[in-house]
C-alpha cells in the first residue's frame, strides 16, 4: 500500500482502475529441470493406473460428494412446480427486510418478509399477534354495520360473502395467492383446507394495472407478488390509487391489491434491532371488532 | 485453479477467508477502524479486515480499466460511480440506487462532492459530444 493511499484526506477524490493490471507471467519454455519433472509425473501416473487397475475389486464404498462436486439433487415434482419463495424455510432466520426505492416519484418501502408463515386474524391484534415481524390491516370494514367488507375466510370459516372488491388473497396450506378475479374457487378451498381469503381491490393484474374508485391522495399499502416472491408496498407520501398502482405495474409486480391505506390504518414491522416500528401515527387507537390482520410469523 | 475471469471480481482474501464480488455487484465500501464493510446489491454488508487503502489498491491491480468505475471519497468511502443516484451537496449526501432494489444514502465531504458532481458532468459530456 502506498503512503499516499494512506494518507488520503477527507476532501480528496480520485477515480480508480487506472494502474495496469498485474502482467500474466508468460509462458517459460520448459527447461531440462522441467521436462525431467514432467518425466517424473509421467512416471507416477503410469504407476498408479497401474495399480489402480490391477487392485481387486469388492463392493464400491460410499463416497460422500464433495463441496466442488455435488450430487445433483432430485426435488419433489410439486415442489420444483412452486416460484422460488413461495414456501417459507421453517429453519431460516424470520426477518424482515426493507428496501426503499422510487419509482416514478412514487417513494415507495418494500418490506420483504423472509422465512416468516402468513396467517389473517379479526380482531384488536392479541399478545401473541403483537409478536408477528410484520402486520397490516386487511380488508375493510363497511362503515353502516362495521362488518367485514366482501368475502373472508378465517381458518376455513367463512365470515362474510360477498363481491365488493376484485382482488382477493388466498393463504391455503401455507401458500399465499394473490390476484384479482371475480370469482375464485380458492375461497371454497380455504374454507375446506382451514385457509384464509379476504378481499380488497384489485391494483395490478397479471402486470397491468388496474383502475379503482377511489381519487383522493394519501399513504398507500400493497400487498405485491413479483416473480412468486411476496412483499408488502407502502407509499412514504400521500399517493392516488392510480399513480400507486402505476409505480407497482413500473416496479415489475405481476400481481398486487390493496391493503387498508391512510395514516391511521394500523400495522407494524420489526426493524434490523429487533425494535417494533409503526406506520400508524397514533399507535394506541382503539380497534373496530371486525379489523382484520395480515400477519407474518 | 485458476480464475479466467478474475478481471470481472474483486477477490478479497486473508487467511482462511476469501470474498469474490462481482465488479457491477459492488454498490460501496466503507471504511470502520482497521476494517472496511463491502456492500452487495443484494443488501449484503461483509467485513472484511482490510483498510481502504488496501482495498483501492486490489481495485487497480484486479479490475484494471473495468476499476474506473469506483471511486475514492475522502477517507472513509469507495463507491461504484454507476450507482450515483443523486448529489446533493447542500446536504452533503450522495444515493446510491438502481432505482429498484436499493438505495443507500451516504454522507460525503462537500469538496468531495464537489468534484464527483464536476466528474460525472465531465464524463456526461464527453458522451454527449
Amino acid at each position: 500500500m502506498t503512503d499516499n493511499k494512506t494518507n488520503i484526506q477527507d476532501d480528496e477524490f480520485r477515480v480508480l482502475g487506472h494502474r495496469q493490471e498485474k502482467p500474466v507471467e508468460p509462458e517459460l519454455t520448459p527447461t531440462p529441470r522441467k521436462w525431467a519433472g514432467l518425466v517424473s509425473l509421467l512416471l507416477i501416473l503410469v504407476i498408479g493406473l497401474l495399480i489402480y487397475f490391477n487392485w481387486p475389486k469388492g463392493e464400491d464404498p460410499e463416497i460422500d460428494p464433495g463441496v466442488f462436486d455435488p450430487a445433483p439433487v432430485k426435488l419433489d415434482p410439486e415442489t420444483e412446480k412452486l416460484p422460488l419463495g413461495s414456501i417459507p424455510d421453517s429453519l431460516g432466520t424470520v426477518v424482515v427486510e426493507r428496501i426503499d426505492t422510487t419509482i416514478n416519484d412514487v417513494q415507495l418501502s418494500l418490506y420483504i418478509p423472509h422465512n416468516a408463515t402468513t396467517r389473517l386474524t379479526v380482531g384488536a391484534p392479541d399478545a401473541e399477534t403483537r409478536k408477528a415481524i410484520l402486520a397490516f390491516q386487511a380488508a375493510d370494514i363497511r362503515a353502516d354495520n362495521r362488518q367485514i367488507l366482501g368475502a373472508f375466510v378465517l381458518k376455513g370459516k367463512p365470515l362474510a360473502w360477498g363481491l365488493s372488491k376484485k382482488g382477493y388473497c388466498a393463504i391455503i396450506d401455507g401458500q399465499m395467492t394473490i390476484g384479482v378475479a371475480e370469482n375464485s374457487p380458492l375461497f371454497e378451498e380455504a374454507t375446506e383446507k382451514e385457509g384464509y381469503f379476504f378481499r380488497q381491490y384489485g391494483l395490478v393484474d397479471n402486470g397491468k394495472l388496474v383502475e379503482n374508485e377511489p381519487k383522493n391522495k394519501t399513504m398507500r399499502k400493497a400487498l405485491c407478488d413479483r416473480a412468486g416472491q411476496i412483499f408488502v408496498a407502502v407509499s412514504q407520501t400521500d399517493e392516488s390509487m392510480h399513480d400507486f398502482a402505476q409505480a407497482l405495474v413500473d416496479l415489475g409486480v405481476d400481481n398486487a391489491i390493496y391493503l387498508v391505506g391512510s395514516h391511521s390504518a394500523f400495522g407494524w414491522w420489526r426493524n434490523e434491532a429487533g425494535e417494533t416500528e409503526f406506520f400508524s401515527q397514533d399507535k394506541h387507537r382503539a380497534s373496530f371488532r371486525n379489523e382484520s390482520y395480515i400477519v407474518w410469523e | 485453479m485458476r480464475l479466467e475471469k478474475v478481471g470481472k471480481h474483486l477477490v478479497i482474501s486473508r487467511g482462511t477467508e476469501l470474498l469474490r464480488v462481482p465488479a457491477e455487484r459492488l454498490i460501496y465500501i466503507a471504511a470502520d477502524g482497521n476494517y472496511s464493510y463491502v456492500v452487495t446489491q443484494d443488501g449484503r454488508k461483509a467485513m472484511v479486515s482490510f483498510q481502504l487503502g488496501q482495498i483501492e489498491d486490489m481495485i487497480d491491480e484486479q479490475l484494471g480499466e473495468a476499476g474506473s468505475r469506483f471511486s475514492r471519497m475522502g477517507r472513509g468511502l469507495i463507491i461504484n460511480m454507476d450507482y450515483v443516484y443523486s448529489i446533493d451537496i447542500s446536504k452533503q449526501t450522495v444515493v446510491l440506487s438502481d432505482c429498484l432494489h436499493f438505495r443507500h444514502e451516504l454522507s460525503a465531504s462537500r469538496e468531495v462532492l464537489i468534484k464527483l458532481k464536476a466528474y460525472i458532468d465531465a464524463m456526461t459530456q464527453n458522451y454527449d459530444g
